[in-house]
């Protein structure tokens, strides 16, 4: 367990200090001069501009955060073999990729949650409005989206054989497991049996993005989030991401490094 | 398998096989065939060779970063997936590349603390080792910072940082400037006097000569012998020798069986000969001689001999 967290710490060092920080900077920044836009061009609704150009530019900027970490990282230890003097040493591969994930999830959640305080601070103080009870909810499930995605990436980066195709594989990924509702829009309807079984099995290895995505329904009266909902979300993500990181470690294990 | 137990690494029957190209017309390349070597504990040991002879893809099998297609490797009596066996072994790549975000002494905390040190007796380690490898002054800057020589020395600090039985090196001067190249061969004397295993793989033959006590050479993946370096500079191996001497005493070296050419100011190139045969011919024709020295290493001359019959262009590598 010590040697996750020194991998976890060293990892978010080298991403804090690759200024992946400065994302969050320039979200705040990108997202206030939008909102300042949208705000005057909206007529009373300047809240509901906040809370919703907010909530996607968290996702946007936790995203950014991942795909451009696994860049760096991609460099550093693959094609630059930082990664061999860490291997020879007396951690285990699957350590190793935990301790990975870790630092990794805590550079995004900065960024993430950063950006959720500076929302939430707009709101109240230049809307002069409310935040709602869903958006608390809707930050933790954008968390446990970036936790999956993170392991998924981290994964990719374990199978890729090049920086460039472990950042396509991952954006790819997230483009299509938010697209998981065509999918299953396209099961319900009439089509050939292979087809659907097709279907079937991309729904069944995609990530279920939708499931996570509750910024769209953060102003719906009628959404009450219980208990048994948030232990679906809980179980698929802890699932998911299980099974996905157990890949990528027989992979890293596998993996021969030339 | 059992192995004796002063053997730090037992390879044996070792062998790698590559597959590039296309799946129908595939590229076979035997990068290591059938090696079998022990490295015994407390010994210096260099791995020589060509590029491409196959050496860094032994090391790379020792170290469990290959897997072998046919044979076993044994380091420190035990299985390099072991935890145990690996905080017993300190490895040094050629050209270490380090995130560059880090300090040195950040590095050596980080590897230091993957061997389980922690703590003030984490810090008393990193000091320690920055002392070694004289980096003490520089440890608190960005490795973005550091000369190619200072990357090489914070590289061995990283290897050595668990304190090792055991020190494996691929090309560890490669790089390295002739302070550097000093510094590096000095601080390997120190651990041989600690009593470190050193695995050195390297082509530089008087690192071999000052550092190593036994060697191998590797060529086109096999291995042609291994010997101990004191036999070897002991031996009757030909080198070619230069004679400075006045151009009158120049010419009754002619005709010789060992001369090869005569310069117009006096000097004479004797070539395959050992230093005693070259006095001996120099005492014999009453040649005065204003100076003498060898035109290369006796460790080079019998490397060259034992790899002889293949081209030095050659990859080293037999495929087919």
């Amino acid at each position: 367990m010590r040697r996750i967290f020194c991998v976890a710490q060293f990892t978010f060092r080298e991403l804090i200090r690759s200024n992946m920080l400065y994302i969050w900077f320039l979200s705040v920044v990108v997202f206030s001069a939008l909102a300042f836009i949208l705000s005057v061009l909206s007529f009373g609704e300047v809240q509901k501009i906040f809370m919703d150009l907010g909530l996607v530019g968290m996702e946007f900027s936790g995203l950014l955060v991942l795909i451009l970490s696994l860049a760096v990282t991609y460099n550093t230890e693959f094609d630059q073999k930082a990664i061999y003097l860490q291997l020879a040493k007396p951690i285990t591969r699957g350590e190793y990729l935990l301790g990975r994930v870790f630092g990794f999830f805590t550079v995004i959640s900065l960024v993430v949650i950063g950006m959720g305080l500076f929302i939430a601070g707009l709101v109240i103080l230049v809307g002069q409005g409310q935040v709602p009870f869903l958006f608390v909810d809707s930050t933790i499930f954008l968390l446990i989206e970036m936790f999956v995605l993170t392991v998924l990436g981290l994964t990719f980066q374990m199978i890729g054989t090049s920086m460039v195709g472990v950042v396509l594989y991952t954006m790819f990924t997230i483009f299509l497991g938010h697209g998981i509702g065509q999918v299953d829009w396209l099961l319900n309807q009439k089509l050939a049996p292979t087809v659907k079984t097709m279907l079937r099995i991309v729904h069944f290895l995609l990530p279920n993005l939708e499931a996570f995505n509750l910024k769209d329904r953060i102003y719906d009266p009628n959404l009450v989030l219980g208990w048994t909902q948030w232990q679906e979300v809980l179980l698929y993500a802890f699932a998911y991401s299980f099974v996905v990181f157990l890949i990528g470690w027989i992979n890293l294990e596998k993996r021969e490094f030339m | 398998m059992t192995t004796p137990s002063n053997l730090a690494i037992h390879i044996e029957g070792l062998s790698k096989t590559y597959k590039t190209g296309f799946w129908f017309k595939p590229k076979i390349t035997h990068a290591l065939n059938n090696l079998t070597l022990d490295v015994y504990e407390k010994e210096a040991f260099g791995l020589l060779g060509l590029n491409g002879a196959g050496k860094t893809t032994a090391i790379k099998i020792i170290l469990g970063f290959l897997a072998p297609t046919a044979g076993s490797v044994q380091v420190l009596g035990g299985k390099i997936s072991d935890r145990e066996v690996r905080n017993q072994i300190g490895y040094l790549s050629e050209l270490p590349y380090f995130s560059r975000q880090h300090t040195g002494r950040e590095l050596l905390e980080y590897f230091g603390s993957l061997h389980g040190f922690s703590g003030s007796t984490l810090q008393h380690r990193v000091d320690e080792v920055l002392e070694l490898v004289r980096m003490s002054k520089a440890s608190r800057e960005k490795v973005s910072g550091y000369s190619k020589g200072m990357l090489q020395r914070i590289g061995i600090g990283q290897a050595l940082i668990g304190k090792p039985k055991l020190l494996i090196c691929d090309e560890p001067m490669s790089g390295l400037d002739p302070v550097g190249y000093k510094e590096m061969r000095d601080i390997f004397i120190d651990l041989k006097k600690m009593g470190t295993t050193l695995f050195l793989n390297t082509h530089i033959m008087d690192e071999v000569e000052r550092v190593c006590d036994r060697i191998g050479i590797l060529h086109g993946g096999q291995l042609r012998e291994v010997a101990s370096v004191s036999d070897i500079l002991q031996s009757s191996v030909h080198v070619d020798y230069w004679v400075d001497v006045d151009s009158q005493d120049a010419s009754r070296l002619a005709g010789t069986p060992f001369q090869k050419s005569i310069a117009e100011n006096g000097g004479v190139q004797i070539t395959g000969s050992s230093l005693s045969e070259t006095l001996n011919l120099l005492n014999q024709r009453q040649v005065k001689t204003k100076g003498l020295r060898p035109l290369s290493s006796v460790m080079e001359a019998y490397f060259l001999k034992s790899i002889a019959g293949q081209s030095s262009t050659e990859s080293g590598r037999a495929s087919k």
